[in-house]
């Protein structure tokens, strides 16, 4: 008899909360957006920076004025803690429970191609993950977000070899996606102007001490060194190069890192620094769409300072909102692709004209910074990777 | 017919009809409960009747969920089943290659030894990048049943639900018999057992080894449920979340596995809405239930 | 690579692995009490800097004061964790008291996150990092700093537990419990003061750590490393913990010089398999006899 009542238990657990009916997403008044993301886990801060105090942000401005259409936007957020399987999921409750219209904005590579083969197959949209790494191209229903690494590495070596004639490079990498995603990109462009990497150390996710690998790669004397790590081990690197007092190298950043956080943890190492910013200055940029981000952080959100994680999520929602604008009275999943590979010139106010193509990559582009007195200078106009 | 006999039918019946009443979703959700609920048994074997805790099942999870994967990839021409067994078997293989020296020290010590074990499992997925995929993930192909593809909710469902209630009753079947009784006389005490002639290397050895194979089974099935592997799947707090399902259903109990895996899943999932919250809500419910309620769900209930 | 080089990578190693030593430390002292490993070492250690760096900014303490601030928060985090959740467990199973740790992990973390954002933060660093040449060697004063500090922490440790009446009490819970308690010796205070002290050293390590890894709700993960040098060593023994710690630090430094990146990363958890395998008790630790 306990077994069976432990049954019923079970059982009844399960049924919890079965779904009212619900339309795909859209009704007279409502869109309904969600993602899975890290609330918690070694990625909380970005998650939590790109969808709540980013996506929502613009979503607060665009709902007080009236809404897209007249339809206001909603949103959806379950955490992950960066585990692909809780992100599978999540991401499953959103489109069969929560009936989302779109998946907005969700974080990290392992977690977002995860869960790339069910929505394509439920056709349920993508729109701007947070990652770079290429494996959001050629799908119908994904839009990529952030400028993709093989471009980023395309627009640094084109810049650093090209313009500026440097000739021998090295780097110190995250051994995962992302550090090798760059070190293929690198390998493969600087192919083209005869060059090779000099030396290539990878760096362990969660490492506390790069002495060995910075040693090794002062011992191969490049012209430019690149980081391709996370804020902490970049800081740690930078560090590092000023314990063994190592001069004659341009420490370069990759746009995922070159962002107000990790030059704070540097401090007074990241001196001289460069890199490739994706980004205009969240904290000083006189561009009016930043001016109206900034604008709109102080208005909903004041006490939380403006930073690049919670940019890139507000800038997804903008162009969200203009992929339904176009679309019109009528948005269904179909026409806001079709919008969104028609947008051409978009002003946002904060990255040059934008067009999407039916490549569906939104953003291809950055600009070359150096570190002066604590903040990002820019060096050049916005690079172009096509 | 009385009741005793007619409840595992009932329930049979009630997990055939299931994907046809509930909404697509919660037929997913049933699957992942189901993997959950056959590595409660495998770890609720191992701790309610031998009294050894592990901390690193997550680790064998991984190992049969890879296993299975890579299986899949390189050998599409095995039917599923076979897939199963192997990545059970595989991983019962490395649980007793690590897990023997280990069982000759006291409990507590395993428990550290398997708490480092799953680490050690998770740098060997990163490491071993040409075979796993490292850190960029292993997507897992459908997987096949002769000439049937297991490609959609339901028939992943069915799919775990036949092999869990097969391994439910193997379980069932195993604490009746010699071995079963004989675990039980470990945990009491496992001087007074060897003093009765149990040979306790042995059975705790095979303790250890027949809790590793449910946990690589249901590894197997986790990685056709989920259809996608990476390292940061298996974190020690996913151990921790097995321990804390036997914990809660109770101890020693086969439908105390079943119930605390059901209850730790879906609790879970629920919190997921809860986003910074959930780890908060999540251990002030663990340090709870340790406290005001040891002998879990079950124990509750037989009192009443 | 040149001597000098390998000298600076290996002091570089030594100096994470002392602090790998005192988390080792840590989680030994309670573990000797308590019979339980805490899980929540890493983040009572984070709570602890946090503090500190939160004290520091909103006082403009010098940087010694927030040490102290640091060791005063670790202590009184030890004894009210110990106090008001461990000692209602402390009757069941050894795994009751680990699942509430396990608990208070997830909680301190969410509370760290909520209050101070899961963030990172430079901490500023009691050592300069520019370097000092010794002949051709250069050394960075901060490695031999944290060196330095970590290694007098240790001696005061064993100090404590060689020449005092507590570190005696502390030893001979550690070794028989129900032999200590009919000894007359209060084995509940030693519960209680093995926390705090445990908690105290952590803190210690926390604040010498985090101008490294930078503070954050996640820095608590460091104690893996910890944990890692403890079962190398042999847990429970506090020699094993601190030989654990400094061959952990080198040799996670010395493989990147030497090995080819795709094996590099193995020899940490190389180690730690062949321990397991070879000898489960650890490099110093005794296999412990068990009694009816």
């Amino acid at each position: 008899m306990r077994f069976v009542a432990s049954l019923v238990i079970s059982v009844l657990t399960l049924a919890v909360g079965l779904p009212a009916a619900a339309q795909q997403g859209v009704t007279d008044s409502e869109i309904v957006l969600g993602c899975s993301n890290s609330f918690s886990g070694p990625l909380a801060y970005t998650g939590e920076q790109a969808t709540k105090f980013g996506v929502d942000l613009y979503f607060k401005v665009v709902n007080d004025a009236g809404g897209i259409n007249g339809r206001k936007v909603r949103t959806v957020y379950y955490d992950d803690g960066f585990k692909p399987q809780e992100a599978v999921a999540n991401t499953k409750k959103l489109v069969e429970q929560d009936r989302v219209f779109a998946v907005i904005a969700p974080q990290g590579t392992a977690p977002v191609s995860a869960t790339l083969d069910y929505l394509e197959e439920n056709k349920v949209p993508l729109l701007f993950p947070f990652q770079g790494s290429p494996i959001t191209r050629g799908r119908k229903y994904v839009f990529s977000g952030m400028t993709l690494y093989d471009r980023q590495s395309k627009m640094m070596i084109d810049y650093l070899a090209g313009q500026r004639k440097l000739k021998t490079f090295a780097t110190i990498y995250q051994d995962d996606d992302y550090g090798k995603a760059f070190l293929t990109g690198f390998e493969k462009d600087l192919g083209r102007y005869n060059l090779k990497l000099v030396a290539a150390e990878p760096v362990k996710r969660g490492v506390t001490d790069v002495s060995a690998q910075i040693a090794k790669l002062r011992a191969a004397s490049p012209q430019v060194t690149f980081l391709v790590l996370t804020p902490g081990p970049g800081a740690q690197a930078l560090k590092e190069q000023q314990k063994i007092g190592w001069t004659d190298t341009i420490m370069v950043s990759s746009g995922p890192l070159t962002d107000e956080k990790y030059l704070g943890l540097a401090g007074e190492a990241a001196g001289g620094v460069e890199g490739l910013s994706l980004w205009p200055d969240p904290l000083t940029s006189d561009l009016p769409g930043m001016k109206a981000y900034r604008d709109a952080m102080v208005k909903y959100f004041g006490k939380n300072e403006p930073n690049r994680y919670s940019l890139s999520g507000y800038f997804a929602a903008m162009l969200f909102t203009e992929g339904a604008k176009r679309a019109g009275k009528n948005l269904t999943r179909e026409s806001l692709i079709t919008a969104l590979e028609g947008v051409k010139g978009f002003e946002s106010g904060i990255l040059p004209p934008l067009s999407i193509g039916p490549d569906h990559e939104t953003q291809k582009q950055g600009f070359w910074v150096r570190v002066e007195k604590g903040r990002f200078k820019q060096l050049t106009d916005w690079l172009k990777s096509e | 017919m009385n009741v005793r006999r007619a409840w595992p039918l009932l329930v049979v019946a009630a997990l055939a009809v299931w994907p046809l009443i509930a909404p697509r979703y919660f037929v997913f959700l049933a699957s992942v409960v189901l993997v959950n609920v056959v590595v409660a048994i495998g770890l609720n074997l191992l701790t309610g009747y031998t009294n050894q805790m592990s901390f690193g099942h997550a680790g064998f999870l991984a190992i049969g969920a890879y296993a299975a994967a890579l299986l899949t990839i390189h050998a599409p021409a095995i039917p599923v089943v076979f897939t199963l067994l192997l990545a059970g078997a595989i991983t019962a293989a490395v649980g007793l290659a690590f897990g023997v020296p280990c069982l000759r020290l006291g409990g507590l010590y395993l428990s550290m030894a398997t708490l480092a074990f799953g680490f050690v499992i998770t740098e060997a997925i990163l490491n071993l990048d040409t075979l796993t995929k490292g850190a960029d993930g292993l997507r897992v192909p459908v997987a096949r049943l002769g000439p049937l593809p297991l490609g959609t909710d339901a028939a992943r469902y069915y799919l775990t639900a036949a092999v869990a209630v097969l391994m439910v009753a193997a379980a069932v079947n195993l604490v009746r018999t010699r071995p079963g009784r004989a675990f039980l006389a470990l945990r009491e005490s496992e001087i007074a057992a060897q003093a009765s002639g149990v040979p306790v290397a042995a059975y705790k050895a095979a303790a250890f080894g027949i809790s590793a194979f449910y946990t690589g089974v249901a590894g197997g099935l986790f990685a056709f449920v989920v259809g996608f592997l990476s390292p940061d799947a298996f974190d020690v707090f996913l151990s921790v979340d097995f321990v804390v399902m036997i914990i809660v259903g109770g101890l020693g109990s086969v439908p105390g596995s079943i119930v605390g895996a059901a209850v730790v899943t879906v609790l879970y999932d629920w919190l997921a809405a809860f986003q910074n919250y959930r780890p908060l809500i999540f251990g002030a419910i663990l340090i709870g239930c340790t406290l005001f309620m040891p002998g879990g769900i079950v124990r509750v209930l037989a009192r009443r | 690579m040149t001597w000098a080089t390998v000298i600076h990578v290996v002091v570089s190693g030594l100096a994470t692995g002392a602090i790998y030593a005192l988390m080792a430390l840590a989680l030994v002292i309670v573990y000797n009490a308590t019979r339980t490993l805490n899980f929540a070492q890493g983040e009572m250690l984070m709570i602890s800097t946090f503090v500190a760096w939160a004290a520091q900014r909103a006082l403009g303490l010098p940087l010694v004061m927030a040490l102290v601030v640091a060791v005063v928060a670790g202590a009184a985090l030890g004894w009210v964790v110990e106090r008001l959740v461990i000692r209602r467990a402390i009757g069941g199973t050894h795994w009751d008291v680990l699942l509430i740790t396990v608990g208070l992990s997830l909680i301190l973390r969410a509370v760290a996150g909520l209050v101070w954002t899961h963030d990172e933060f430079p901490f500023p660093s009691f050592f300069p990092s520019a370097p000092v040449s010794l002949g051709a060697v250069r050394l960075a004063p901060v490695s031999l700093g944290v060196l330095g500090a970590s290694l007098a922490l240790m001696a005061a440790l064993w100090a404590l537990f060689r020449f005092t009446r507590l570190g005696r009490a502390m030893r001979a819970v550690a070794q028989n419990q129900r032999a200590a308690r009919l000894m007359g010796i209060s084995v509940e205070r030693v519960y209680s003061t093995s926390w705090m002290l445990a908690a105290v050293v952590g803190a210690i390590a926390g604040v010498l750590v985090a101008p490294v890894v930078f503070l954050s709700s996640k820095m608590g993960l460091v104690v893996i490393n910890g944990f890692t040098a403890a079962v190398i060593g042999g847990f429970g023994s506090m020699p094993g913990a601190v030989l654990g710690g400094l061959l952990l630090g080198v040799l996670e430094n010395l493989a990147p010089l030497y090995l080819p990146s795709g094996i590099r990363y193995s020899v940490p958890f190389v180690v730690l398999i062949a321990i397991l395998v070879v000898r489960p008790a650890g490099l110093v630790g005794r296999v412990e006899r068990r009694k009816v």
